[in-house]
């Protein structure tokens, strides 16, 4: 038993959680998306100096909410990538900090497979070994794990845009707003999914041979903004669930796919484009005729967060894995094989 | 006995210091540009070793490049909060000035982009707040300087001061974030055959004789879709600007970004050439190119803050007396 304060800062969220062991004691988000509405994305620069100037706070409400001090605190964990540089070294910097003046351990870890670990929290039983769908705003991939701490392999990956760029995306172009995830799930809840057909990207037969659990949104992405052009009087919503339908359903379909072929009947789906609504509608269905073991962190977990960084921490500390050394080197394009530093 | 740690981030070189009551119990630096965040723990760490009841944390507040200074500044004030003490926020380059035995003088370290981070002095005091200037501004106002190479804010020096003054809170960055807001009210999508029409007239408007017509253009969309990419831009319903670029043997090219006059400097040729350079990334393009005529010239700062270099002349180019520029960006 463990009690791990975890810090997230890979991207826009300034993010601090606390765990005990698997159980989930505090998660303080402070998020700069505000700040970056207006241009469209997320500024790398206007998200590093929101960062530090949320840092000091967000630890100390989150050692409140969980009704403990520093002193009680047994591990440091810490996104050390990917991500991006200048947002992780203020996580990295200000855990090392922490660390040294605490004298306690320190654990640089994987923002990928910490989403994934967050499944672990508040769960009675550990679904291992499992397949994962990961898939955010940087990535979508599948992933095989064996051992989430030490031994994961990658089954597929998307060969262009992830999920959540396209999603972005296509936002963006029917000007919807920013982050595209939030707005488009909200726009297709009164549309039709069906009414409009729009591509399955690397779902033909050619494209399976070698692309057999790989994703790509380029397609479809080009599909939905010639459909628009085309289309002067688009209704938005049918638009919009149509879309939605086209990503969600390849990437359901992948991952059951890899469930069947490896035999390993349990799909963990991790990640901020996780706490899509239709996604988890579709997932639930078709694992149940599929007979796979269907686990989703709630909603307010699969966005980046502290709590799935302490709970990966936890996790390290329980298989014995040793402490990362000071000086640990943030890495924006470290790869889900490096889970811990 | 009250022991100082004492930390900058703020130059090339990441330097820390334990200092009790004016005496330096350790001191150690290193230089590298790129790896405040690696070398930081590792030095207090080594501090630690020789004592480690720290009753006070001061940290340089730069000016300096942004991702460094912030790894001094974050690790100082959570290891403040780890221990429960204070921590003071010091101008670094106060921390440089202090031992410069000069009446009148200014300091200055390297704020990248061919600009140096400066503060003049006189009879110990600082005379002016920070800021960002070229090198050769500083160099007009006839007091001698003392510059990052030669000169470093010293630990030591940041230790003393934090003692006797006011905490300097947030970190001194100067310069803004290099972030541009979407010009508001304009729309920007793939660029049609029906934009033609309208696209030659506006070329017309901008570069008269020099224009491409409708012909020019159909013929530039006939080439394979695959390795051309233009753009459009409107505003309320109307196309205000245009561009694009071109992909062969390695090299992306850019053939045009023309806005019309109503619309200039108010983001959007920024935002087309975001968009190019993006779409060139994704070609794996090693290198963009682009010409523009010699005068006419006033698209230029904002290739030189994307990255473009000028690497050649051309004559004659753009018709008899008629000089290109040539600038290239690296993507590799």
């Amino acid at each position: 038993m463990a009690l791990v304060l975890g810090i997230e800062t890979s991207c826009d969220e300034t993010a601090v959680g606390i765990v005990n062991d698997r159980k989930l004691l505090a998660n303080v988000i402070s998020s700069s998306v505000e700040q970056h509405v207006r241009f469209g994305g997320v500024v790398p620069e206007v998200a590093s100096r929101a960062h530090l100037e949320a840092m000091q706070q967000v630890i100390k409400q989150a050692l409140n909410d969980a009704s403990v001090t520093l002193k009680d605190i047994d591990a440091i964990a810490v996104t050390a990538g990917p991500g991006l540089i200048g947002a992780l070294l203020v996580g990295v910097s200000s855990a090392s900090g922490l660390a040294l003046a605490l004298d306690k351990p320190l654990y640089g870890v994987n923002h990928l497979s910490a989403h994934i670990a967050v499944d672990r929290l508040d769960n009675d039983a550990i679904m291992q070994p499992s397949i994962a769908l990961l898939v955010s705003g940087g990535h979508s991939s599948i992933l095989q794990v064996n051992n989430l701490a030490t031994d994961v392999i990658v089954k597929g990956t998307t060969i262009d845009d992830a999920a959540g760029e396209a999603f972005d995306k296509i936002a963006r172009i029917m000007g919807l707003g920013f982050p595209g995830g939030p707005v488009i799930d909200k726009a297709a809840s009164s549309g039709n999914k069906d009414a409009i057909l729009f591509p399955r990207g690397l779902t033909q037969s050619a494209d399976l041979e070698a692309h057999r659990y790989d994703f790509s949104f380029s397609g479809l992405k080009t599909a939905v903004s010639r459909y628009l052009q085309q289309t002067p009087n688009y209704l938005k919503a049918d638009v919009a669930a149509s879309f939605q339908e086209a990503v969600v359903d390849v990437l359901i379909s992948k991952s059951i796919a890899v469930c069947k072929d490896s035999g390993i009947d349990n799909l963990v789906i991790a990640g901020g484009v996780a706490a899509n609504s239709r996604l988890r509608e579709l997932a639930k269905q078709r694992c149940e005729v599929a007979k796979i073991a269907l686990r989703i962190p709630p909603a307010g977990l699969c966005t980046d967060n502290g709590a799935m960084v302490a709970a990966l921490g936890s996790l390290a500390i329980n298989e014995g894995v040793k402490p990362s050394q000071a000086g640990i080197s943030a890495d924006s394009a470290a790869s889900i094989a490096q889970v811990i530093w | 006995m009250s022991i100082i740690l004492a930390i900058d981030t703020s130059t090339s070189r990441t330097s820390v210091a334990l200092v009790a009551d004016g005496k330096v119990l350790f001191t150690k630096f290193h230089d590298d540009a790129l790896a405040h965040g690696e070398v930081l723990p590792k030095l207090v760490k080594e501090a630690l070793a020789v004592n480690k009841d720290i009753d006070l944390v001061a940290v340089g507040m730069g000016p300096g490049p942004f991702t460094g200074l912030r790894v001094g500044i974050a690790f100082a004030q959570s290891f403040a909060l780890g221990l429960n003490i204070n921590w003071v926020g010091v101008c670094s380059l106060d921390a440089m000035a202090a031992s410069i035995d000069e009446t009148e003088f200014i300091v200055s370290t390297d704020a990248r982009r061919k600009e140096r981070f400066w503060a003049s002095y006189k009879d110990g005091k600082r005379v002016s707040d920070p800021a960002v200037s070229k090198a050769s501004e500083l160099e007009k106002l006839g007091v001698p300087i003392f510059n990052e190479g030669d000169y470093f804010p010293d630990p030591a020096s940041l230790a003393s001061l934090a003692v006797n003054i006011k905490s300097v809170e947030q970190p001194i960055y100067i310069r803004k974030p290099d972030a541009y807001p979407l010009p508001a009210g304009v729309k920007f999508r793939a660029m049609t055959a029906l934009d033609l029409v309208l696209a030659a007239a506006i070329e017309k408007e901008v570069y008269g004789k020099a224009a491409w017509s409708s012909a020019q253009f159909k013929e530039e969309f006939a080439k394979a879709p695959k390795d051309a990419y233009y753009l459009a831009a409107e505003a309320q319903g109307e196309l205000i600007a245009y561009a694009g670029i071109f992909y062969v043997a390695d090299v992306a090219d850019i053939h045009t970004i023309t806005v019309v006059e109503k619309y200039r400097r108010k983001g959007v040729g920024r935002e087309l050439l975001k968009r190019l350079i993006d779409w060139a990334r994704v070609k794996k393009a090693d290198a963009i190119m682009l010409e523009m005529r010699l005068g006419n010239d006033a698209a230029r700062p904002l290739y030189e803050q994307n990255g473009f270099v000028e690497v050649s002349k051309r004559e004659n180019y753009y018709g008899p007396g008629l000089t290109a520029v040539v600038m290239r960006k690296e993507l590799k």
